[in-house]
């Protein structure tokens, strides 16, 4: 409980929380207090001046000031009411009242809503327009200084919520206004358009374009009659009484034809969550909700504006079957029947496992579910993976052998309190954007300490206090070099090793070849550079780390992982507040298609297929037979397609034949499927090889639920009906086992994982109705519906409840021959995702990010004669790429690196090896080198000049409102009915 | 060996199925929603016989430009005054005490239908008369009430509502 204390509102004595503002106090006790740049979840800007109040006798700001005991707090005295109109009155100078015909209109805008708070009939200085046109130039908002009040809202979420640091408001000119960069148009700032802004503006100022003549019924007329309309309401305006009845009605009219869904969003896996407002299939925008588990009211650029794809005309709304050299499209029922008599055939012929069923990390888990039960229970065979296997089942692999869940260890509020935060091969702001802005935020207001450890100097590394570059593929060394010169200071945590780990004398001898000399040899880091990390993890009370792909996609990813958790297990960085292990999952569902079974060796809930009690289980609940045998991997079933084993593959919402490594002998295995069945949005390049193409729905058209990199269960709500005659997978699924005679019966999805939960013990409490709305549940998830925001407080899931330590070697990286001279880095781009297929539907990201590219170090690009736009190919002994290049010291000295986002000539796959993890078989995506040959000199820079990355950012904290206060115009409210009063005591 | 492709033939639908298909959905909504229909017609009828529909045709038909012209229209002085004054009328009948009114409005009424009686009349009024005229109760009544209100009339009061 938060210390109280006793305080006087209004003459009424009242017992209040210390920790809070009088603004939060007055609000708890249902008392008004006016607040318009005041956002819960910004806290006090002190900007608008509209909550003053009196505290013994002085005027202040109620956001601001906080409250000892016996204070005296008055609301309602008149002189209280004046100096809030005097700051309702300048706020109404900048900004003009046309309600009715303002987009805005919905019922949240804050200057409305005061002003009929405010009971407000009557402005005491009239509007006048600021001598600024709309800045329209970025694709997704725009900004109309004309109707900005100056609440510097934005600013602040831009400079310390999301942390790019673009918008300051410039309060030395005249008529100050928001500036993006030192003043530059929208488009051509370091802008990277997550929409905070927009989200957190309390009225139409910043606003996504979206919205822009579709919300109002009257808002969408034509220039020449909106401003005469305009004129007019104000013209006839007898007061705002009964101008704001009118728009009261007519927003109350916008409520029927809007609608508005919490769902979450299906790009990475940080698992946001947020209203989307459609009308009919538009959409106007995306509004994120402070209540949102994840990301409260923060977005990325993809989560805020990227969902054209859904209504691309590019998508499939029919089945699809081969015939000759075309498809054709078919009917539903033609489609399923060819399937079934094809699948019992093969299944006859050649048995059970020459079928294979691939699920997907974009789908529910409710359809991950049923593919893996079509697959084990309908067809008999536990040839069944999903697209971890690309990514992060060496990460899993990791924690299973340490700390028994494959799972983060925490929540992002976790990584967000920590006092050290070490990324290690994680590009997180592009990748991860949202939780990102966290450890941003933090290690800019809080102290908290970032350690980077990267090829390439991202925006993480550019912010870090530290910044290291070990060579490729060598981070196990220093990590495993930094844990023994942690327990040789007599620096590790015997306590918590003593009681809760085993295993430590054998990991200790395991460590013996990892001295700081061995680790600067191999890695390239200097000793003091070591010592500099032991000593600040020793320093610090709390440490999380952070990895992702560029740890995970190595010959040795699954002990690279290892490495990491036993760091943090040796300095007891594990099940307190503010630790932990945290594999950053890069798709939405990623961790929930493997939670729920689509994995070869495990059945839903991390349970061994070859455990018979387990096998027993299911097999009594889904009334038939299950397989012994672990099934193939991702990566086996197409060395089995090449050896003629596998002959059918059932694969949903993966581009396999772009996103695999080796796309060509990939492409080849396709081609020798006897038939391949592909389930997806569009007709990606893996659906060209199929035999029958199935048309899916995404995300806003159904029902279900996503798992978030922190074991976060979330209920995503239709929005949109499905388009054409496509279907929810999970329905496609269910028509197919029909077919083949399994008799499901699901109404919904909710059925689904009511089946789940009842065999699947980590899950035991999950329910539909315990996910309503905003609700969230973190697995494991006992059946009394209890969750586990953080993990392994009392003990570690196995049997003696301790953790192990896990000893592990380093696995030299793949060599290749000196002609291919050039290290090829490669991975996400903050705009852009996976493959393209869904971001490069969207008009706005496509101008800004046309096509992919090559960066190169101004070093390298000096030796070759390289420049901004040279088109080169790149080859390696698999394939070869031919892109244009991009100069920057974001990589140095040989190391390339390519995104990974183009499906076409630049495919980095066509580069990459059948190399993989020694121990989980994920591709080593991050091991590949190539030689460079110039194609063309000169050329356009792939990268247009409205790319945020040529931007160039404003640091500053938070909005620095101390410069209005220093304006020579600007008079503080209660010293102006303070002067006000004694004047009028004086003449009387 | 199932070489990638990327062509589609589509389902074309001839005119017939099409129409057929459309002819199908439109019967669906007719049925589903037939009471409401059948009294939206009736509706509908009186509107024509009215000559409301053609008025409505040609307004929604000519949308932007109708309303271009009205919002003009609207803009001008005059017209911007006499929305203004409505709303300060509705505002004001808001505030008239109708209940207190009503036995005024009883006598402002008789007064009416005795000028009316005596809407021929011709001879001047004198001082005496006027003085005479205060022996009269009734006329006695009516200027003891005109005195009243004048003087409410006249009082300062709060302007508070």
């Amino acid at each position: 409980m938060s210390e109280t204390i006793q305080v006087t509102i209004n003459g009424v004595s009242t017992v209040v929380e210390k920790s809070k503002s009088v603004l939060e106090v007055l609000h708890t006790n249902e008392l008004d207090l006016p607040s318009v740049c005041y956002h819960p979840s910004l806290g006090a800007i002190e900007t608008c001046d509209t909550c003053m109040v009196e505290v013994n006798g002085e005027i202040v700001r109620g956001c601001s000031t906080s409250l000892s005991k016996g204070d005296n707090i008055n609301t309602t005295a008149s002189h209280v009411k004046e100096a809030q109109d005097i700051a309702m009155n300048r706020i109404l100078y900048n900004h003009e009242l046309y309600c009715t015909v303002c987009d805005y209109n919905n019922g949240t805008c804050e200057i409305h809503n005061t002003v009929k708070q405010m009971k407000k009939d009557h402005q005491a200085i009239p509007f006048d327009a600021k001598p600024e046109q709309v800045d329209n130039s970025n694709a997704f908002y725009r900004y109309d200084p004309d109707q900005c009040i100056l609440c510097g809202r934005c600013v602040e979420a831009c400079q310390d919520v999301q942390v790019t640091e673009t918008l300051t408001i410039d309060w030395e000119r005249e008529r100050p206004r928001v500036i993006w960069d030192n003043d530059v148009p929208i488009n051509e700032s370091s802008c990277v358009s997550c929409g905070h802004c927009s989200t957190v503006c309390p009225c139409n100022a910043m606003m996504e374009k979206g919205m822009e003549g579709e919300a109002g019924f009257l808002t969408g007329m034509p220039d020449g009659t909106l401003r005469p309309m305009i004129e007019l309401t104000k013209n006839v305006e007898t007061g705002y009484n009964s101008i704001l009845a009118i728009s009261d009605m007519e927003s109350a009219m916008r409520e029927n034809r809007i609608k508005k869904t919490k769902t979450v969003c299906t790009y990475c896996g940080v698992g946001c969550s947020f209203d989307v407002w459609t009308k009919g299939r538009d959409i106007l925008k995306v509004e994120p909700q402070a209540e949102a588990p994840a990301n409260g009211i923060s977005t990325c650029i993809k989560g805020k504006f990227g969902w054209d794809y859904v209504n691309s005309d590019e998508r499939l709304t029919k089945p699809l079957i081969r015939e000759g050299d075309s498809f054709r499209e078919a009917e539903w029922d033609e489609a399923v029947k060819l399937i079934a008599s094809k699948f019992s055939s093969i299944k006859e012929t050649h048995g059970p496992d020459a079928l294979s069923f691939i699920s997907s990390s974009k789908c529910t888990n409710e359809e991950s579910y049923l593919m893996q039960k079509l697959g084990r229970s309908v067809i008999g065979t536990n040839n069944i993976d999903n697209c971890s296997r690309y990514c992060q089942t060496p990460a899993t692999k990791g924690l299973f052998r340490t700390v028994g869940y494959g799972g983060d260890s925490g929540s992002i509020t976790d990584i967000e309190m920590s006092e050290l935060v070490i990324v290690i091969g994680s590009n997180t702001s592009e990748s991860h954007p949202v939780l990102s802005t966290r450890v941003k935020r933090s290690n800019k207001l809080h102290g908290q300490k970032l350690i980077v450890s990267d090829l390439r100097k991202h925006e993480m590394a550019e912010r870090s206090d530290l910044f290291i570059r070990p060579s490729s593929g060598t981070d196990l060394v220093w990590l495993s070099a930094v844990t023994k010169y942690i327990i040789d200071e007599g620096w590790a945590d015997e306590a918590f090793l003593k009681g809760r780990v085993n295993g430590l004398d054998d990991y200790i001898e395991s460590l013996e070849t990892f001295t700081l000399q061995y680790a600067e040899e191999v890695t390239g880091i200097a000793q003091v550079e070591l010592i500099k990390i032991a000593t600040m993890i020793h320093h610090s009370n709390s440490t999380v780390a952070l990895w992702a792909m560029g740890v995970t996609q190595h010959s040795g990813g699954s002990d690279t992982s290892t490495a990491i958790s036993n760091l943090l297990l040796v300095t007891g960085n594990y099940g307190k507040p503010g630790t932990g292990a945290y594999p950053l999952r890069g798709h939405n569902n990623v961790q929930g298609a493997s939670d729920f079974g689509s994995m070869p060796n495990m059945m839903p809930g991390y349970e061994e297929v070859t455990d018979e009690k387990v096998r027993e289980k299911y097999e009594k609940a889904w009334g038939s037979p299950l397989p012994k045998e672990i099934g193939l991997n991702n990566h086996e079933m197409v060395k089995s397609i090449h050896d003629g084993n596998l002959k059918c593959m059932y694969l949903k919402g993966e581009d396999m034949g772009i996103v695999d490594s080796n796309l060509n002998y990939v492409h080849d295995a396709f081609e020798k499927l006897d038939f391949f069945v592909v389930q997806d949005l569009f007709l990606t390049k893996t659906a060209e090889f199929a035999d029958v193409v199935l048309p899916a729905s995404p995300s806003l058209e159904k029902e279900g639920t996503f798992t978030n990199t922190e074991r976060r269960i979330q209920r995503l709500y239709q929005a949109l009906d499905e388009l054409g005659d496509s279907k929810p997978d999970w329905k496609i699924i269910m028509m197919i086992a029909n077919e083949l005679g399994a008799d499901w019966n699901y109404s919904h999805p909710r059925d689904i994982m009511a089946e789940a939960v009842q065999l699947a013990d980590l899950f035991a409490g999950v329910s539909y109705d315990r996910l309503e709305g905003y609700d969230s549940q973190q697995w494991p998830v006992t059946a009394d519906g209890k969750d586990s925001p953080l993990l392994f407080q009392e003990d570690f899931p196995f049997p003696d409840g301790k953790a192990r330590l896990f000893p592990i070697d380093w696995t030299e990286p793949i060599q290749f021959d000196d002609e291919y001279d050039l290290h090829v880095n490669n991975g996400r781009l903050l705009e852009h995702f996976h493959e393209g297929n869904m971001t490069y539907k969207n008009e706005g990201i496509k101008a800004k990010t046309p096509e992919s590219f090559i960066e190169v170090s101004p070093e390298l690009a000096d030796e070759r004669g390289i420049t901004d736009g040279t088109l080169v190919r790149l080859s390696s002994p698999y394939g070869a790429i031919k892109l244009k290049c991009l100069v920057t010291d974001r990589v140095q000295g040989k190391e390339i690196y390519v995104p990974l986002n183009d499906s076409g000539e630049g495919a980095i796959n066509l580069l990459t090896s059948s190399y993989a993890d020694k121990d989980t078989d994920t591709p080593v995506y991050k091991e590949v080198k190539a030689k460079m040959e110039i194609l063309k000199d000169k050329g356009s820079s792939p990268l247009p000049k409205i790319n945020h990355r040529y931007g160039n950012p404003q640091p500053q904290i938070g909005v620095q409102v101390e410069r209005k206060w220093a304006r020579k115009d600007y008079l503080f409210p209660g010293d102006m009915v303070k002067k006000e009063a004694n004047r009028f005591g004086k003449s009387h | 060996m199932a070489k990638a492709i990327k062509s589609i033939k589509k389902i074309e639908l001839s005119e017939e199925e099409r129409r057929a298909q459309d002819l199908k959905e439109i019967e669906d909504a007719l049925i589903d929603n037939k009471e409401a229909l059948l009294e939206t017609l009736e509706v509908v009828g009186h509107m024509k016989d009215r000559g409301v529909i053609s008025v409505l045709n040609g307004m929604f038909g000519e949308g932007d430009r109708v309303l271009k012209v009205l919002v003009d229209l609207l803009s001008t002085k005059e017209n911007t005054m006499a929305i203004k004054n409505l709303l300060l009328l509705v505002g004001a009948l808001g505030r008239i005490n109708v209940k207190e009114l009503e036995p005024l409005m009883e006598r402002l009424n008789n007064g009416i239908e005795n000028v009316s009686e005596h809407e021929e009349v011709h001879h001047k009024t004198g001082y005496l008369d006027l003085i005479k005229a205060l022996k009269d109760p009734e006329i006695n009544r009516s200027l003891s009430i005109l005195l009243l209100f004048l003087k409410g009339m006249g009082s300062e009061k709060d302007q508070g509502m």
